[in-house]
């Protein structure tokens, strides 16, 4: 066979020869390497990962012994919101622990930011304390920081996105220093409110897509939910492969937090004591599969390398070499599941 | 100073996001006869591409980008001081129309491209986030705008884009603006599966497929 079926970063499906795959792969990890300031992948690492691209079978599978944990982000909005399936969130997680065999999983609301959930908490309380009552597997509670929900209209505080194109540099850090300080009394408050109701855990999810204060917030409650509950699991799942800058001279335990990759994010939130730390690696929708998943891979290796907590990495849509595609083709999730978890030697997805 | 020491001083003059720097050098170039406009092109435009790419690798961020974009417009404005003193006319300008589509709040990355392409002396009209093709289009009829540029982050909202190309057709419109489409979903074949006229991968692409469709 001299052509193998592969796809771009798009999901568009794509012939390309081995030899075309290889430089894809050596580019791709050559670009995280530069980026990340991190080792490349190894040679025999990127012969194995060439020879997974290249396999004959549509779906692959992880050689026995290598299996991860699978648990999922947004948890109950995957079947009843995203796929538009008629069922309530109790279904769905039950759906999603004797069916598709979830080891951990997340409930979650469609207002998916801790700021919106305030108001509801208690109804989301006795969700989790009936789904605690039906399910075996860990159940978490999770929502996004959000920062920009503190900002004017919704919030009260100036918006740092308006302030700062007007060259209103210092009020714009400041507005972003106090949108944190309303988050972690807002993360502290719900996860108080989960833990008395049973939840095994607390995920903080997409931490920093409102840039490097979004961070601050997620690792300043961490450190102070360790010190009121400290059975609670914490989890911490990132937007993307290094924290945005939008105030830029923030920092944790002395550590700047803008510009940090993978491999420095999860040592901050080992720091602020977060016992599960999801690495996300963002696709590009340009290049292919193969430089994608190799560039996730080496990011991904370095940030297990220097985790001394476990890593999932984030492998959905447009996250992980995972293709930007609504619904992701299998032949690509089971080879970025194969990879990350037999190269990249990641506790789960 | 030489030619070539202007242009690194004007490198770093926008690495550095120093506005009163940026214009010193600029200024006494001009004194010793350094061509204005080339100085722009080989040193400020050099520099605060530089910028991007620091920006994009997250070495530099958000402020410094900002203020690199304010130093930029100061000489751009230089610029355009001294080509009329000369009596000529500056490189056709125009007027965009920038959006969000509609369905789709993500606006940090439209921000931005907003910002850069203000420093090359574009009138930018930013219609915001979530902004149906209709209102776009209206807007741009009204402002009598050369391009349309959108942006979308989700999978699920860069079909309105083609919304847009298609109304733009149905109105008769479609000669009238230059469109160009950017965000993370967004690819090159998409662009022009879809009939846009430009597609910028980043900040720095966006600025310059706007001058080359402003030329």
């Amino acid at each position: 066979m001299s052509e193998f079926f592969t796809r771009l970063g798009d999901g568009a499906a794509v012939m390309m020869s081995k030899e075309d795959i290889r430089y894809d792969v050596e580019d791709g990890t050559a670009d995280a390497a530069d980026r990340g300031q991190i080792p490349e992948l190894a040679k025999e690492e990127v012969d194995y990962l060439v020879e997974i691209l290249t396999m004959p079978q549509k779906n692959v599978s992880v050689k026995r012994g290598h299996e991860g944990i699978m648990t999922f982000d947004a948890g109950t909005l995957k079947l009843p919101v995203r796929a538009g399936i008629p069922v309530d969130r109790l279904a769905t997680l039950m759906i999603h622990e004797r069916i598709l065999c979830s080891d951990t999983m997340e409930l979650c609301t469609t207002d998916y930011s801790y700021k919106s959930i305030k108001n509801f908490v208690q109804e989301e309380a006795m969700t989790m304390e009936l789904a605690q009552n039906n399910c075996v597997m860990p159940i978490f509670y999770g929502a996004m920081p959000n920062l920009g929900q503190y900002t004017k209209p919704d919030g009260p505080i100036d918006n740092w996105s308006e302030l700062l194109p007007m060259g209103k540099i210092a009020e714009a850090r400041e507005a972003q220093e106090e949108a944190v300080e309303h988050a972690v009394s807002d993360m502290v408050f719900i996860t108080g409110q989960m833990a008395e109701a049973g939840a095994c855990g607390i995920q903080f999810d997409t931490v920093g897509a409102s840039g490097d204060a979004d961070v601050l917030a997620a690792l300043m409650a961490a450190k102070e939910l360790k010190k009121r509950f400290p059975n609670i699991g914490i989890e911490m799942g990132m937007a993307g492969e290094f924290n945005l800058g939008m105030h830029g001279q923030l920092e944790f335990e002395g550590e700047r937090i803008a510009g940090a990759y993978p491999h420095q994010q999860v040592k901050m939130a080992e720091k602020a004591g977060v016992d599960i730390f999801g690495c996300v690696v963002n696709t590009n929708s340009n290049q292919t599969f193969a430089w994608n998943l190799a560039r996730a891979l080496t990011y991904a290796k370095a940030c297990v390398a220097a985790a001394e907590i476990p890593v999932v990495v984030d492998a959905g849509m447009g996250v992980g070499g995972v293709t930007n595609t609504n619904t992701t083709p299998t032949d690509v999730t089971s080879r970025v599941s194969k990879a990350l978890l037999e190269i990249a030697k990641v506790d789960g997805l | 100073m030489t030619k070539e020491e202007y242009i690194k001083a004007a490198i770093d003059s926008m690495i550095k996001g120093d506005e009163k720097l940026a214009v010193s050098v600029m200024n006494d170039a001009i004194a010793d006869g350094v061509d204005a406009a080339e100085l722009l092109s080989e040193g400020f435009s050099a520099g605060i591409r530089e910028v991007g790419d620091q920006f994009g690798r997250g070495r530099m961020f958000l402020p410094e980008l900002m203020l690199a974009a304010d130093a930029m417009k100061a000489v751009s404005a230089i610029v355009e001081e001294e080509i009329s003193k000369k009596g000529g006319t500056a490189e056709k300008k125009g007027t965009m129309v920038l959006a969000t589509v509609q369905g789709d709040v993500h606006d940090i990355g439209k921000g931005i491209v907003a910002s850069l392409i203000k420093t090359q002396g574009v009138k930018v009209i930013d219609l915001g986030r979530d902004v149906p093709a209709a209102d776009i289009v209206e807007k741009a009829v009204e402002c009598g705008a050369d391009l349309i540029g959108t942006s979308a982050l989700l999978t699920t909202t860069m079909g309105e884009m083609k919304v847009l190309e298609e109304l733009l057709k149905e109105k008769g419109l479609k000669n009238k603006f230059k469109t160009l489409v950017g965000g993370a979903p967004v690819t090159e074949r998409f662009a022009k599966r879809i009939g846009a006229d430009a597609y910028g991968e980043d900040a720095s692409q966006a600025v310059a497929e706007v001058a080359r469709l402003l030329s």
